[in-house]
């Protein structure tokens, strides 16, 4: 869809890709070709995410956030009482949902005397991310035998190379924050899924960080005089239902869930941060680590603004949880506009 | 950690850090009390005793 990939692509991925041709003409959002405001350098990402990845005893260890998201966009799968024969995880990381989903049943039936977990729902599952490292890091554990999981390395996060109409439901947990083109990406996600099909996905947004977003602005004031980007900018949750809407999607949820975790210091916070590979890669943000000022000053704003009494930090994270059907069978609609034929006005005054 | 893995500067740095709370937090409580207005250097004297700590 989108041709102008940018100059800095690594070597091996600069054949350009098209998007398979879309079986549903939609509405036109967004000219082919035309420009996509740029926010998130990928590259950075794919760096950040490498090299967390490469040390994976750390990286385990700043997995919680990501095992605890994933968990609970898998147990939203007990509402949908259906079989999924082919089922696609974008941006996996670390094949977090295939985790999860081989985990115990959460939500066991007291009826039968076993429950069998989530993992039976699904026939397989492809987990597609673009960094190798990390969509590998945890191939050798027991878990990938109890399911059949095919691991997809992307060439661009932002292309999905996948025939339409191919998946029976689309996963996604904590990797949407980092797309750039947000509206053509769901519409690509509309597009692979089959007709009455869910897409579950979990993304961080609205006020994630605001504790280090602002101790950090307020150090770089006052420490140098001016501030740079430090923390992404996130869609707000009034903004994924519209999102969601244009995409294509129908019979929309969305719900927000705010996850709050306590740290020794801001430098804990930042290590794990890191860690997770959810570094800053903002474009246009200053270059190079933040000076060590920048970084005395903000241990002490953080602390004074935000800190809880017993000492410790608390930090945010807002996630947004999502879900979507694409159209088709005989989903429920919502009736006709004026095609009511009793007025509430009467119904609601007779009481 | 591992032991055999040397051990990051930025480690050493916080460790330092965590040793100067107090000047930390009289720094802190000087741009907290005025951070809708902050501007370059307003706590420069809080900020050079808590550096002076850690530098220590």
């Amino acid at each position: 869809m989108r041709l102008n990939l940018p100059r800095a692509c690594r070597p091996q991925h600069l054949r350009l890709q098209t998007t398979p041709p879309s079986t549903r003409r939609a509405y036109a959002f967004q000219a082919p070709g035309g420009a996509v405001f740029k926010v998130f350098n990928s590259r950075s990402k794919w760096q950040q995410k490498e090299r967390a990845a490469a040390n994976p005893e750390l990286s385990r260890q700043a997995d919680y956030l990501k095992d605890e998201v994933a968990m609970r966009v898998c147990e939203r799968l007990l509402d949908i009482k259906r079989h999924f024969p082919r089922v696609l995880d974008l941006g996996a990381n670390s094949c977090n949902i295939a985790r999860a989903l081989t985990r115990e049943n959460p939500d066991p039936d007291p009826a039968t005397p076993t429950s069998p977990p989530l993992s039976n729902k699904i026939t397989s599952l492809i987990a597609a991310d673009s960094s190798a490292t990390l969509l590998h890091r945890d191939a050798s554990l027991p878990f990938n035998r109890q399911l059949d999981l095919t691991r997809q390395v992307l060439t661009d996060d932002e292309t999905l190379p996948f025939a339409p109409a191919s998946f029976d439901m689309v996963l996604s947990s904590l990797s949407l924050h980092w797309i750039n083109d947000l509206p053509g990406v769901l519409a690509q996600i509309n597009n692979v899924l089959k007709p009455d099909s869910p897409f579950i996905g979990a993304m961080l947004g609205g006020d994630t960080l605001f504790e280090l977003r602002t101790s950090l602005q307020l150090a770089e004031q006052e420490r140098r005089g001016g501030i740079s980007p430090h923390v992404s900018p996130l869609a707000d949750v009034r903004d994924v239902g519209g999102l969601l809407g244009r995409a294509g999607f129908q019979m929309l949820t969305v719900d927000v869930e705010d996850v709050v975790v306590d740290y020794p210091d801001t430098f804990a916070l930042m290590q794990d941060l890191q860690a997770m590979g959810e570094g800053n890669a903002v474009l246009g943000r200053e270059m190079g680590a933040i000076g060590r000022d920048v970084l005395l000053a903000n241990e002490g704003i953080y602390r004074a603004l935000h800190g809880n009494e017993d000492g410790s930090l608390p930090a945010t994270f807002r996630i947004i949880h999502m879900i979507g059907w694409k159209e088709g069978g005989n989903q429920p609609k919502p009736l006709k506009r004026g095609s009511g034929e009793v007025s509430l006005k009467d119904i609601l005054e007779a009481k | 950690m591992q032991p055999n893995l040397k051990v990051r500067p930025i480690q050493r740095f916080a460790q330092a850090v965590s040793k100067c709370s107090a000047e930390a937090a009289v720094y802190g409580q000087c741009v907290f009390k005025d951070y809708n207005s902050v501007h370059k250097d307003l706590c420069a004297k809080e900020f050079m005793q808590l550096k002076n700590c850690y530098l220590v």
